[in-house]
């Protein structure tokens, strides 16, 4: 048994979930909180990968990190290897199309924060960051950390865009779905069962963790 | 208070980067092995396997396989894929490949020619002699071929079709397959009644005791000349490429591929018959 795949799936989703985290939390707070020009148009395009199909989603991205991009070129000027059908090109595949599951849910747990807990913490004195980190993010706490797992269960189980930035390089870029994928092409259905069976049984016990952790302390 | 309540994210998060380490490791362990790395066509999938592994045992050196039309593969080799070597089910995305700047036209060989066959689990094989037969058979619904778009064996089979004088009736009942290989999936799944694929997956398939086949009038399409390209850009893995290519090509390469059905450069070709003492024909059908 070739534990790569699962490794390497892994290694993509934790950290396309913390990139996702970041970027998802960071933007949700800005969408709750804030009104600025272009609101609605940002929430929309943010969403865009619930909605669209993943090959899109690869298509787009091919366009925008592939070796003839200005960032595909950039990457390549610096590192000296093209960025996509790399493990790093799997990771942002997976972080675009985990993003919106992170953001919606945050959004949504943020702006049901009753303002009247910040307008209490305003008055005791705290502004900014630590009114935002002290008061609004753990009184949102359990929606982010919903957010946070959806996104990771996605991350873990994207093929259609990873395929097309990172491809199917066994020992390289070979994630679990695309593993699955392979063996069902070679006709392997028995280690097709094996790999798929040991993906969802990684992804439950993960998914396990998070509810009990969530359940525990928040 | 508020920040205590965040522990448990901070948990996570660090038992996720202990993870990246953890899978670091791995991932490491595996490219430190450092493979060859070979895109090939589908077809190639039984007869790439073993010599994968007889060249591994005879020259220690592991090789593993992308395997996908050739289309997509050219696609991603262009697109900068780490690939070190291309073996294609057609000369014509090579070229391609060498016309984007990739690879080494030095490298370029024939190191086979395919046929197309008419395969179907044998619990529904209706014994069609040639595709007329298919054609007229009204019980069969679907057709699965792979997509001409990008794939040799689909434009093949497309271009057979339309030689025998029976795309008109049998486009319509056309699925279209990835890869050869996704087209014979879809007959093996019951999805489509019949697949029209390489001769060399209907052979594995028999060898598996799966499936029965007829080989396709050759005739009826224009030749599937299979050709390889060393595309590592490394001077080093090219020379590894290069050794795989010749193995390909060596005594034991050639009578592996003679068994799945691929004709080879110098000998018997299809257009020439494809009924040489040990070729196709003479193997027989289901």
């Amino acid at each position: 048994m070739d534990w790569f795949p699962l490794l390497l799936s892994l290694r993509v989703a934790v950290l396309a979930t913390l990139f996702t985290t970041i970027i998802g939390v960071a933007g949700a707070y800005a969408l709750a909180r804030w009104r600025f020009p272009g609101h609605g148009l940002v929430e929309a395009v943010a969403s865009l990968p619930i909605v669209l199909p993943p090959t899109v989603l690869g298509y787009y991205l091919l366009v925008t990190i592939g070796r003839t991009s200005p960032i595909g070129r950039a990457w390549e000027a610096v590192t000296g290897f093209p960025l996509v059908f790399t493990w790093q090109a799997a990771v942002i595949a997976a972080t675009i199309a985990s993003l919106p599951y992170c953001l919606r849910t945050a959004t949504a747990a943020i702006a049901a924060v009753d303002r009247g807990y910040e307008e209490a913490a305003r008055v005791a004195g705290l502004h900014g960051r630590r009114l935002a980190f002290m008061v609004t993010l753990p009184l949102a706490g359990r929606g982010i950390v919903a957010g946070i797992s959806l996104a990771f269960a996605r991350a873990l189980g994207d093929f259609g865009t990873t395929l097309l930035v990172a491809g199917n390089i066994p020992g390289r870029t070979q994630t679990m779905p695309i593993a699955v994928y392979d063996r069902v092409q070679a006709f392997d259905y028995a280690t097709a069962g094996v790999l798929a069976g040991v993906l969802s049984a990684v992804a439950v016990a993960i998914l396990l963790l998070v509810r009990r952790l969530e359940r525990a302390a928040l | 208070m508020g920040p205590v309540r965040f522990r448990p994210v901070c948990l996570l998060l660090a038992i996720g980067v202990l993870g990246v380490v953890g899978c670091s490791g791995g991932g490491a362990g595996a490219a430190t092995d450092d493979p060859l790395l070979v895109a090939a066509a589908s077809d190639l999938r039984p007869a790439f396997a073993e010599l994968g592994a007889a060249f591994e045992a005879e020259a220690g050196e592991r090789v593993v396989f992308n395997f996908g039309s050739s289309g997509q593969l050219a696609q991603q080799i262009i697109e900068g894929a780490p690939m070190d070597l291309f073996a294609s089910a057609s000369v014509a995305y090579v070229e391609r490949v060498l016309e984007a700047g990739v690879g080494d036209a030095a490298t370029q060989a024939t190191y086979a020619h395919g046929r197309l066959a008419m395969w179907s689990p044998a619990a529904r094989w209706r014994e069609w002699d040639d595709l007329e037969e298919l054609a007229a058979d009204d019980r069969i619904r679907t057709v699965a071929i792979a997509n001409p778009e990008h794939a040799p064996y689909g434009l093949a089979a497309r271009q057979a079709l339309e030689s025998a004088g029976v795309l008109d009736r049998i486009g319509p009942k056309l699925v279209h397959g990835e890869n050869v290989s996704d087209a014979q999936r879809l007959a093996a799944t019951g999805n489509a009644d019949v697949a029209i694929v390489a001769l060399s997956l209907a052979l594995a398939a028999d060898e598996a005791g799966e499936g029965d086949w007829q080989a396709v009038d050759a005739g009826l399409h224009e030749p599937l000349q299979q050709d390889l390209l060393i595309v590592a850009s490394d001077p080093d893995r090219a020379r590894r490429a290069a050794r795989f290519a010749a193995f390909v090509n060596g005594e034991q390469g050639r009578a592996v591929m003679r068994r799945f059905g691929l004709s080879l450069p110098g000998e018997t070709t299809p257009d020439e018959g494809g009924s040489g003492a040990e070729g196709p024909d003479a193997m027989g059908d289901h």
